[in-house]
């Protein structure tokens, strides 16, 4: 198939960009877009141009580093898939592809479709783990939890920090990152000691790095490659509001 | 006092919390206009009513326009918070979940309230037509004792005529029925008023489900039930509130005046 890709270039962040059309024949419907892109980056550096820069690693959906927007949408319009898994049968032939970067002042680009998400980074620094020195692991039945309960907490472990919340939300908020994280301690006994300090340290931390609010849009869920719920963000508002009245804010 | 602005969390749930404030009067509001549709003496002793609770209707108007007040000033600081955290636009722009509702929560409330301001100017202080000020009905208070006195006796029934305890029958009280009748009469008033209220309903379809979903109410079956209630009642409030409008115009109201 032959698709017309009309890819973000910008050299370095301080750069103006500019969007470029490459046109692509022969792509293999098979293909992952991330090797459509290889395809692509092998032609530009034959003819000795410098390579469209785009993150990935595992290639398999787990890591989050490939995201990027595609059509609009970031991890593209496959729902519950990363870019890595989106494969060119769901493009048709003679498609015009618009392949851009996250756009959010937290995360600037540092070039093409290479963006800088170190602020998730940070607020998983602020409270995403649990800081009681748990040793060797117990007994699976030492530490009874609820069928339901572990399936909520593992819906919200999936989140793979990739970025695609804040990108798709028209407010840039993180929230639905934040409470994938905060859940998926706050639902379990081990995080229960920490539930309301974590809540607000990481909430506090998204909003220190300049994140936006939620306005309840749900685009965040819409575009999340794992499927988070946004019922983990009516679980963080809980979390937090409790730990407001606990703790103050 | 306005420190919580600088807090994401709280401050959705000031939009939350002066929401659901606003919803109930809005709810009670819409029912109570339906009593138009009684007649003239059914609206005219329920505006009556409203009006002899004196202390309780500041104390309602005090808290209400305070639950305004924040509801206003927050929606408009998160919102000119919000738009500078992603002021590149991509150039494709699609929305997959973000219903038209919710992208527009800030324009239509803002119009609700400009309306607000014109509908009390209209009907609560009556400055736009002054003639409300004084549209006065004559009548018969059953439920009046026959004895005893009453300020609001008319002279000109010569119901002192009657001496000292036996007059307070015969009353004067504002006639909210003919100046509802005479306001919607004019057509780009009524067709104004049904404008704003559809865009009211508007905004309650997305309100309500979000409200839930700020306080912390979400489950697997809950939110797919509420996402449909909250569409329903904005669909209910819109009706509730045009009909009345719509009847004046198209003659089923007020005819005889
Ligand atoms: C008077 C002018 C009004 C303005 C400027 C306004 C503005 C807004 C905005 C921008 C939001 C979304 C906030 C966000 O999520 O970022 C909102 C939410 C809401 N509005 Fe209004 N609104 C107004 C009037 C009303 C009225 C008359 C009602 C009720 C009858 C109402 C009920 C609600 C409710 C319940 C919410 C949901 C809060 C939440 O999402 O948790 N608003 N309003
Ligand atoms: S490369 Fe790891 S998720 Fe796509």
């Amino acid at each position: 198939m032959r698709i017309n890709l009309h890819v973000w270039r910008q050299p370095n962040t301080e750069a103006k960009g500019h969007i470029q059309l490459y046109t692509l024949d022969d792509v293999s419907p098979d293909m992952s877009f991330l090797e459509m892109l290889d395809v692509l980056n092998e032609q530009l550096i034959q003819k000795g141009d410098d390579p469209v820069a785009f993150e990935s690693d595992c290639r398999e959906g787990i890591c989050g580093t490939c995201g990027m927007v595609i059509d609009g949408i970031p991890h593209g319009k496959q729902s519950g898939a990363t870019v890595c898994q989106l494969h060119m049968r769901k493009f048709k032939d003679g498609d015009d592809i618009y392949v851009e970067p996250y756009r959010h002042t937290v995360f600037p680009v540092i070039k093409d479709l290479f963006v800088d998400r170190s602020a998730y980074d940070r607020i998983i620094q602020a409270g995403g783990y649990v800081s009681a020195n748990v040793g060797s692991a117990p007994d699976a039945n030492a530490n009874p939890i609820p069928k339901g309960i572990a399936d909520l907490a593992m819906d919200a472990a999936q989140c793979i920090g990739c970025g695609a919340c804040a990108a798709a939300c028209p407010n840039g908020s993180a929230m639905l990152f934040v409470a994938a994280k905060v859940s998926h301690f706050n639902l379990l006994p081990q995080g229960q000691p920490e539930k309301a300090t974590r809540a607000r340290a990481m909430v506090k931390r998204m909003e220190d790095e300049g994140f936006g609010g939620c306005s309840n849009y749900y685009e965040c869920e819409a575009a999340c490659p794992k499927n988070i719920s946004v019922r983990f963000i009516a679980k963080l508002n809980r979390d937090y509001l409790y730990a407001a009245f606990k703790e103050g804010v | 006092m306005f420190k919580y602005l600088n807090h994401l969390v709280i401050s959705k749930f000031v939009m939350a919390a002066t929401g659901a404030f606003i919803v109930l009067f809005i709810t009670g509001h819409a029912i109570g206009n339906l009593q138009i549709f009684l007649g003239k003496d059914a609206l005219n002793t329920y505006a009556a009513f409203l009006q002899s609770l004196g202390e309780i209707l500041w104390a309602e108007r005090i808290v209400l326009g305070l639950a305004f007040v924040l509801h206003i000033i927050t929606s408009i600081y998160l919102k000119l918070y919000n738009n500078k955290v992603r002021p590149t636009k991509y150039a494709v722009t699609k929305y997959i979940k973000a219903r038209f509702s919710s992208r527009t929560m800030i324009w239509t409330g803002i119009m609700i309230g400009s309306f607000l301001v014109f509908h009390i100017l209209h009907f609560t202080s009556r400055d736009i037509d002054p003639k409300y000020k004084e549209m006065h009905e004559v009548y018969q208070d059953e439920h009046a004792s026959y004895f005893g006195f009453d300020e609001t006796v008319m002279q000109a029934t010569n119901a002192n005529d009657f001496g000292i305890g036996m007059h307070p029958i015969i009353k004067q009280r504002h006639d909210t029925y003919a100046m509802v009748v005479d306001g919607f009469q004019n057509i780009w008033i009524s067709l104004f008023y049904i404008l704003a209220v559809i865009l009211l309903g508007f905004h309650l379809s997305h309100a309500i489900q979000s409200m839930f979903q700020t306080l912390g109410i979400n489950g697997p079956r809950f939110t797919p039930l509420m996402i449909k209630i909250s569409n329903a009642y904005g669909i209910f409030i819109a009706l509730a509130f045009a009909i009345v409008p719509l009847s004046v115009l198209l003659g089923f109201i007020g005819r005889g005046l």
